[in-house]
């Protein structure tokens, strides 16, 4: 399930921490595992983390579902993550959701037919001076409207 | 103990600097409610119910999480106190779905009890509430999540109790959830304590589900019979059925768990398969009759059969009460015969473990460091497992030496997996190390036992260790060299001061040891007596195919046409009816008074909680009229209590063993035959639940593949009547049977 690159790459973590506290690595252990298997953790996915952390698969799954940097289900080939929180939710996030799901077709955690988008709805990004905002990839956009959506989303390829 | 002194609600109290101040209220009665603490478990401190005021802290603090100092004072009913109680209380409430008519916990629910006290009446939330999907844990619990607090409790139980980290906090927020990964369902053997712990109806009794409100029944206080603890149990009952068991705090027994099969037996109780009603074989047929007529055609019958005392036998089921199998050695050697005993399972008895144990329950907790040898004790005495768990997460390192690897729930040292014809030499090195380090002579049946690495180190362990404990288990009894594994054991446990916990025996035997239930001089053990062909026998509660070692022998022996069977059964049986001539219909658990016997020797007496079903007496009953009828002297009771202290006033001079060490290796393939956990005894082989889980699943006959080829079968063949599973953490030349003889139907 984990590929020997991957091990390697994890055993660096690992390496990081006392001996005994090998679990300290889960963290980017399951981002790297998630990053070779599409973006995406399945539930062997968490079970091979755990056994190769040595814990139990639960407290792994605990971690995974924690973080909103863990996808369970099949991504896009870029995720819009979408603040809904209070700042940009007093200045129509909702809305805004409502038209991006329109324009592409999909509900937020849908994939979109061709591949190429999925919306995931998430909590403050640190960005309300801009609110409404979106994040895709590495970038914010902020002062969202629906006119400046969908020319962003019309230029993802 | 009275290291300070704080106020609590104006009251001085003495307490222990750096206790919690819960720990402190709950000893002094004080109420304080609470959800997340249980004593048993750590401190999450997440639910925030057990606010109270402390003086001089800003805001109020958590009793569960504040440790005490000296002149602490601390207001537990003042208005801030209520006040975030009240709060706490709403906002618990916020997402909970308030449906206590439909709930099993309610009438014994933390969280009802709490809103009773301390929440208001009417809800100010008019928002929609949360609902959370339910997962399928298994046959045992149910789940109703969308009741569940969070307050962790059963996530700690299984971190830190069973073992097994099975639920877990998946999700956050808003969304979070307690769930199982993956839905395989509970695996542990103490799953049950969860219903327990959870302070709501979140997790609740699957057998149990809908069938009663806990007001309407009785609880009885009672003692489990399936293992040698002897865990303190409610038998909660309405209308003279057993209808739920919980745990009984009992700090040295069972503490407050119990293991599932003690929980959920119970509902073999009302399988269709019970035996109601007495019966005789007339030329052959069966009929129905009075008890007075049954008894008195089993007198007869032993009056025509008998000619010679000593051609009567009596053999029992290791579930007996103390003072069923008083009653029945009684009676036998009333009419002069010696021909008794229990050890069904043992293939020869002059050739078995023979070993006393030395330490406490409670003292297990206590050792560092534990041999475990022949024992897969997690599945075979749960609460002694527990107990052991518990040493080693204090530190103590346990070493085992097993025919197989099993799973423990803990850390081990190291395991050792040998043979079973190797464990005598193994253990003959490790003695051998002992005394060659203390410098004391080696006696001369050790001589070509080599001193290997592995019996080195775990001969180390033993003398450097304060406190050690050695523990014998079932797989041992019928080792070719049994009796030499014992006397090897008992040496190097007083060479190396080191206690012994033996738990080769199961359920009630010790109780048959205290009312000297095997045959004394001039009597023949269980498998002498099948060889010699009695003219007649008392069966007590026995099913041949699974209880005896030799079981093809014996159900033959039985079935003799001259052989005149009188059987007490709880449940009924085809083989039991094909070669009885007298069927009389016994209670099962928790319908008879009488006595267990633990480990450690402890007596625990209980009371029926309900009347056997139908005809169906407590056999003590049945054995006291049985020996009136045979006119036979001393069985003027009138209660079992009288019997219990009758027993208590004797006492047997212990056999003396003979001290013969062998250790040559004996060469061939070793069976260790076991029944499954939940098939151990007939109670718990009908309890459907059970057998619907993982552990009551385990049927197997599991060897390597070297054994495997030869005895010339592979996977998917069967051995001794068990599917066939090739697995090389078997020790070579061993087939480890592990079966499962469940009976299906309705209860
Ligand atoms: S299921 Fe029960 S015990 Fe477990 S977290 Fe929820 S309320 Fe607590
Ligand atoms: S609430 Fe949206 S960025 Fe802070
Ligand atoms: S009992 Fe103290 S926070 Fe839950």
């Amino acid at each position: 399930m984990i590929s020997t690159t991957a091990k390697k790459q994890i055993d660096n973590w690992i390496a990081k921490y006392p001996t005994d506290r090998k679990s300290s690595a889960v963290m980017e252990a399951l981002k790297i595992v998630q990053a070779e298997n599409e973006n995406s953790l399945t539930p062997e996915a968490i079970q091979a983390v755990a056994d190769y952390l040595d814990m139990p698969g639960i407290s792994v799954a605990e971690v995974a579902t924690f973080y909103e940097n863990y996808n369970h289900r099949p991504v896009g080939k870029h995720t819009i993550r979408f603040c809904h929180n209070i700042s940009c939710m007093l200045n129509g996030s909702d809305d805004l959701i409502a038209h991006l799901e329109k324009k592409l077709g999909v509900k937020t955690g849908e994939v979109t037919k061709d591949g190429l988008i999925n919306v995931k709805k998430v909590e403050c990004l640190g960005a309300c001076v801009g609110a409404p905002m979106f994040q895709i990839g590495d970038q914010y956009y902020e002062n969202l409207t629906a006119d400046k959506i969908d020319e962003i989303v019309d230029g993802l390829k | 103990m009275a290291d300070i002194e704080i106020e609590i609600d104006g009251n001085i109290i003495n307490a222990k600097a750096g206790e919690m101040l819960i720990a402190v209220t709950d000893r002094e009665g004080i109420s304080v409610p609470r959800f997340c603490y249980h004593k048993k478990l750590s401190i999450a401190a997440n639910c925030r119910m057990c606010l109270v005021d402390v003086e001089g802290a800003p805001k109020p603090q958590p009793a569960c999480s504040t440790p005490i100092s000296d002149g602490m004072k601390i207001h537990t009913q003042n208005d801030k106190a209520k006040a975030s109680q009240k709060a706490v209380m709403e906002f618990l409430l916020i997402n909970h779905p308030l449906d206590c008519p439909i709930c099993d916990q309610g009438g014994e629910c933390e969280l009802q009890d709490v809103a009773m006290d301390h929440g208001s009446d009417v809800s100010r939330f008019t928002e929609g509430k949360r609902i959370v999907a339910d997962s399928d844990i298994g046959a045992l619990i149910q789940t109703d999540m969308t009741r569940c607090i969070h307050c962790t409790r059963c996530v700690r139980f299984g971190a830190e109790v069973a073992g097994i980290m099975e639920m877990g906090g998946t999700g956050r927020g808003e969304d979070m959830k307690i769930e199982p990964f993956l839905a395989e369902g509970i695996q542990s053997e103490l799953s049950g304590n969860m219903i327990d712990v959870c302070p709501v109806g979140a997790l609740t009794s699957k057998p149990f589900r809908y069938e009663l409100r806990s007001w309407q029944m009785n609880a009885v206080s009672n003692v489990a019979r399936h293992d040698l603890v002897g865990s303190n149990i409610y038998t909660q009952t309405y209308k003279g059925r057993v209808k739920r068991i919980v745990a009984k705090d009992n700090e040295s027994v069972n503490e407050t768990w119990i293991s599932d099969r003690d929980r959920f037996s119970y509902e073999g109780l009302s399988h269709e398969n019970r035996l109601l009603v007495p019966k005789i074989k007339v030329e052959g047929a069966w009929q129905e009759v009075e008890w007075n007529v049954a008894l008195d055609f089993a007198v007869r019958g032993l009056e025509k059969n008998v000619r010679q005392a000593d051609q009567l036998g009596a053999l029992s089921s290791n579930t007996a009460t103390l003072e069923e199998f008083y009653l029945l050695q009684k009676i036998l050697r009333g009419t002069g015969s010696e021909n008794i005993d229990h050890r069904l399972n043992v293939k020869d008895i002059d050739n078995t473990i023979s070993l006393e144990s030395n330490i406490k329950l409670a003292g297990l907790e206590g050792v560092d460091h534990a041999l475990v040898i022949g024992s897969n004790l997690r599945l075979e005495q749960p609460m002694i497992n527990h107990r052991l768990r518990k040493a080693s997460l204090s530190g103590a390192s346990i070493d085992v030496i097993n025919a197989m690897a099993f799973d423990f729930n803990y850390r081990i040292n190291s395991e050792n997996i040998i043979a079973p014809n190797q464990t005598a030499l193994t253990l003959a090195s490790i003695l051998k190390s002992v005394l060659k380090s203390a410098h004391t002579e080696v006696p001369e049946y050790l001589g070509n036992a080599e001193v290997t690495e592995i019996a080195t180190q775990l001969a180390n362990q033993l003398t450097d260790s304060d406190n050690s404990v050695i523990i014998l288990g079932e797989h041992v009894i019928n080792n070719p060299q049994a009796l030499s594994i014992s006397n090897l054991i008992s040496e190097i446990a007083q060479k190396t001061n080191s206690t012994i916990l033996n738990v080769s025996a199961t359920a009630n035997s010790m109780a048959a040891g205290l009312a000297h239930f095997v045959p004394g001089k001039g009597g023949l053990d269980v498998n002498a007596m099948l060889a010699a062909n009695l003219n007649a026998y008392i069966l007590l509660d026995i099913y041949p195919q699974y209880d005896f070692h030799h079981s093809v022998q014996a159900i033959e022996a039985l079935s003799n046409d001259d052989t005149f069977v009188i059987s007490l059964n709880s449940f009924k049986d085809d083989v039991v009816s094909e070669y009885s001539d007298v069927l009389l219909p016994i209670a099962s658990f928790y319908e008879t008074s009488g006595s267990h016997v633990n480990v450690e020797g402890k007596v625990q007496s209980f009371t029926a909680a309900v009347n056997a079903p139908s005809d169906a007496k407590p056999a003590w009953k049945v054995l006291k009229v049985l020996a009136d009828l045979l006119e036979l002297p001393g069985f003027h009771y009138a209660d079992s209590m009288q019997v219990t202290s009758e027993i208590m006033h004797k006492s047997y001079k212990q056999h003396v063993h003979d001290e013969n060490i062998d250790i040559t290796v004996k060469r061939g393939v070793n069976v260790i035959w076991q029944k499954s956990p939940y098939a151990v005894d007939v109670l718990s082989r009908h309890a459907v639940s059970l057998q619907d889980t993982k552990i009551g699943q385990i049927n197997s006959a599991s060897m390597n593949k070297a054994t495997a080829k030869k005895l010339e079968i592979t996977q998917g063949d069967n051995y001794l009547g068990v599917p066939v599973s090739i697995s090389e953490s078997v020790a070579n030349s061993c087939v480890f049977v592990n079966a499962n003889h469940a009976i299906r139907g309705q209860s």
